[in-house]
């Protein structure tokens, strides 16, 4: 008795939340706080990151330009933010700006609670969206029920992050193995690998890297309107149709041809970097978020990187975003910070730190490495090549994704079966969308 | 649990019988290597956090996480210090867990007087309610204290992160001292009443100094409970000036990176507050679980 009439209570109490959240998150907009004197600012990169170093010198760049302002910068973790944002943002302690999540279920769910400033005019004054390529301003912009792709600007990114291959160059001349430009040769050089019983490819199973494999896979087959179905819900998606099909079926193949080892299901992301650091596989497929730290951690061998061997469309996306939030007292100030990261001078420290710049002069790019992942990401993003991830239209898709895959390298589910068992969520999504 | 089992049964044998003494030093060396299994089953995660906090991250980089470090690398520990200003999460976490563990002390011997020696009417349903309290998971309080903290302008302080603390610790030490107070010998509060001690004398007088042992253990489950708490202080502690331990050691866990050496260096220094904390009071916590035991 007592028990259910407490969560009763509960359950009411959290009802008047949300409606209270939905109540109170009108705001005004406009032209407010030019005249303010300090701008809080927090993001989540690690001081010695990419991200991390560009920006303590946008801070730096910001100071100088705006005399008398103090600038409170606290970094924040990752957690915290993805937690709580909702209800930071609706309180007093909110930061003037911040670094946040790109996405439906992150800055997408903020943006319709009207929780975020809509930065469409700024952006359009200030020329930052004519420094962001198609493919990237996409996850900039969110509609009216926060889905991303169409509607209104909310955010900024200063960075891009894409999927690549990344190979240890003295294991490729080891085995006389030359850098594979079709999905063929590509095959062909793990065969190589496999018959010298070498397992090619470090895989990290029990997190997201496999999932994007797959859908690497299913992109060699697809077209930017697939993509469009897929993550922007414009159409249907067939998950039997040719591009899913092909993408489970050859990883599948994979697994049994030995390019993946059986194990690789219990592998954690990070236990996969640190065994392609150490040498023990010729062959990591993963994102740009490796590149720095494999540049100052690989010490032992020669590496190298190359887009996925004949696909057009890899998995990527503009990295995280600056947004203001609705109630953020130094509005205007907000907006030259943002214009300050968006300049050469910090775009370049960026790229010369291992990140990927979206608004880079490459000119200014000093390290031949880095020059290459920058032109590789321009290269993608010129040609509207990026694909976003797999998991990103349902809410909990990734576990889905994970167990779907997991499933296919341990065996445990044919391609057909395991496609079915990824359908379903995402058509529930579509079906609670209204779609 | 074989070797708990088993530990107390040699001795008593050992002591009852001289003669088999001698035969039984085999049984006592199993005994004592199947502890030494067991302490280094439990040591062990402490001693993998601790040997990578002191190993640069090259070396972890191409060793691997159980290799012995090639030399000491103090740096992750110092940078991560002066990076999250641990000394000012320290003394935060310092005041909300004493505050709390004394105050939820207090607040459970009111409680357990009324319910366990003043028997007022209704007290199991009060029980049940207490024990219903202790078992919500604190997801579900999330929204309805983020709404009333904010009210309250609590939001992003201190005060709201004891103020709920007391409140859930002491609904255990409510649960707890209540049936403790159950079983207090009345012949005590009889004597009491005698000698013309009214409510709050025999409370302050007789019941609080007899059952100090389980007080004392209260406090330092409680200080270490809320030490270690990590998810109502990150949704109700914004401000990285009013952060606690447990959430300055998040700021190291990314988005897709993670820092293996310097999450290990904030781990042990995050833990090892919480381990003094327990060897200082090991003692306490032994007295007051045997306390019961002897009367």
């Amino acid at each position: 008795m007592v028990r259910s009439r407490m969560s009763l209570a509960a359950g009411a109490l959290l009802m008047a939340a949300s409606l209270g959240l939905t109540a109170c998150s009108d705001s005004g907009s406009g032209d407010e706080g030019a005249d303010a004197k300090s701008l809080t600012l927090w993001h989540y990169e690690g001081p010695t990151s990419a991200m991390g170093v560009a920006w303590a010198k946008a801070i730096e760049l910001f100071k100088a330009s705006h005399p008398g302002v103090e600038v409170k910068f606290e970094e924040k973790s990752f957690e915290q933010i993805q937690q709580n944002a909702g209800m930071i943002l609706n309180s007093d302690s909110t930061p003037d700006i911040l670094e946040y999540n790109k996405g439906n279920a992150t800055a997408g769910l903020l943006s319709k609670q009207g929780l975020l400033t809509d930065l469409t005019e700024e952006s359009e004054k200030r020329g930052w969206e004519k420094k962001l390529s198609p493919s990237l301003q996409t996850t900039t912009k969110y509609d009216d029920d926060g889905i991303m792709g169409s509607g209104k600007t909310f955010g900024v990114p200063n960075y891009g992050e894409y999927v690549m291959v990344y190979y240890n160059k003295d294991l490729f001349t080891k085995h006389k193995v030359a850098v594979p430009t079709t999905l063929a040769e590509f095959e062909a050089a793990m065969d190589t690998f496999v018959k010298a019983e070498v397992t090619p490819l470090s895989v990290g199973g029990a997190e997201y890297p496999a999932q994007q494999i797959f859908y690497e896979l299913a992109l060699s087959k697809a077209n930017r309107a697939f993509v469009d179905d897929y993550q922007l819900y414009k159409n249907k998606v067939d998950f039997q149709g040719p591009e899913f099909t092909f993408g489970a079926q050859t990883f599948a193949d994979w697994v049994r041809k030995g390019y993946i080892a059986k194990n690789s299901a219990g592998i954690k992301a990070e236990d996969m970097g640190v065994a392609f650091t150490q040498g023990k596989f010729p062959i990591m497929i993963s994102g740009s978020w490796w590149y720095g730290r494999f540049a100052s951690e690989i010490k032992n061998f020669e590496w190298g990187t190359f887009l996925f061997p004949g696909n057009t469309l890899h998995p990527g996306s503009s990295g995280n975003l600056w947004v203001v939030p609705a109630k953020s007292k130094a509005k205007s100030l907000a907006y030259d910070f943002i214009d300050i990261t968006m300049q050469p001078e910090v775009q370049n420290l960026l790229g010369n730190n291992g990140g990927v710049p979206v608004a880079a002069d490459t000119a200014g790019i000093t390290d031949a490495k880095n020059k290459e992942l920058i032109d590789n990401f321009a290269k993608i993003s010129s040609s509207d090549g990026l694909a976003f991830y797999p998991d990103w239209p349902a809410p909990g898709y990734y576990d889905v994704m994970v167990g779907g895959v997991q499933g296919l390298i341990n065996g445990s589910k044919t391609p057909q079966q395991m496609l079915d068992e990824v359908a379903k969520p995402y058509q529930d999504n579509l079906t609670d969308l209204g779609k | 649990m074989t070797a708990l089992a088993t530990a107390p049964d040699t001795r008593t044998e050992s002591k009852t019988s001289p003669g088999v003494n001698r035969r039984r030093y085999p049984a006592r060396y199993i005994v004592l290597g199947v502890l030494l299994v067991l302490l280094l089953l439990v040591v062990a995660p402490l001693l993998v956090v601790a040997l990578n906090a002191v190993k640069s991250p090259s070396d972890y980089a191409s060793n691997g996480p159980l290799s012995i470090p090639k030399s000491l690398h103090w740096d992750g520990i110092v940078d991560f210090w002066q990076r999250v200003d641990f000394s000012r999460k320290l003394l935060n976490s310092f005041i909300t867990s004493a505050v709390v563990s004394v105050l939820a002390v207090i607040l459970s011997v009111l409680n357990a007087y009324a319910l366990g020696i003043g028997r007022v009417r209704g007290r199991v349903w009060f029980l049940v309610f207490f024990l219903v309290a202790n078992l919500l998971p604190q997801e579900v309080l999330v929204y309805p204290l983020y709404y009333l903290s904010k009210s309250l302008h609590l939001y992003d302080s201190l005060f709201s992160i004891i103020i709920i603390f007391t409140v859930i610790q002491s609904a255990f030490g409510t649960y707890l001292l209540s049936s403790v107070y159950a079983e207090f010998p009345t012949e005590l509060l009889d004597a009491a009443a005698v000698d013309g001690a009214g409510r709050f004398r025999t409370l302050w007088r007789v019941v609080v100094p007899v059952s100090r042992p389980t007080l004392a253990v209260l406090f330092t489950f409680f200080f270490i409970w809320t030490w270690n708490e990590f998810f109502l202080p990150l949704v109700f502690l914004i401000s990285n000036a009013n952060q606690t331990v447990p959430v300055a050691l998040g700021v190291l866990q990314g988005d897709r990176q993670m820092d293996a050496t310097t999450t290990s260096a904030s781990a042990l220094i995050g833990i090892l507050p919480a381990m003094l904390f327990f060897l200082i009071f090991q003692r306490t916590l032994t007295r007051g679980i045997t306390a019961g035991a002897i009367k």
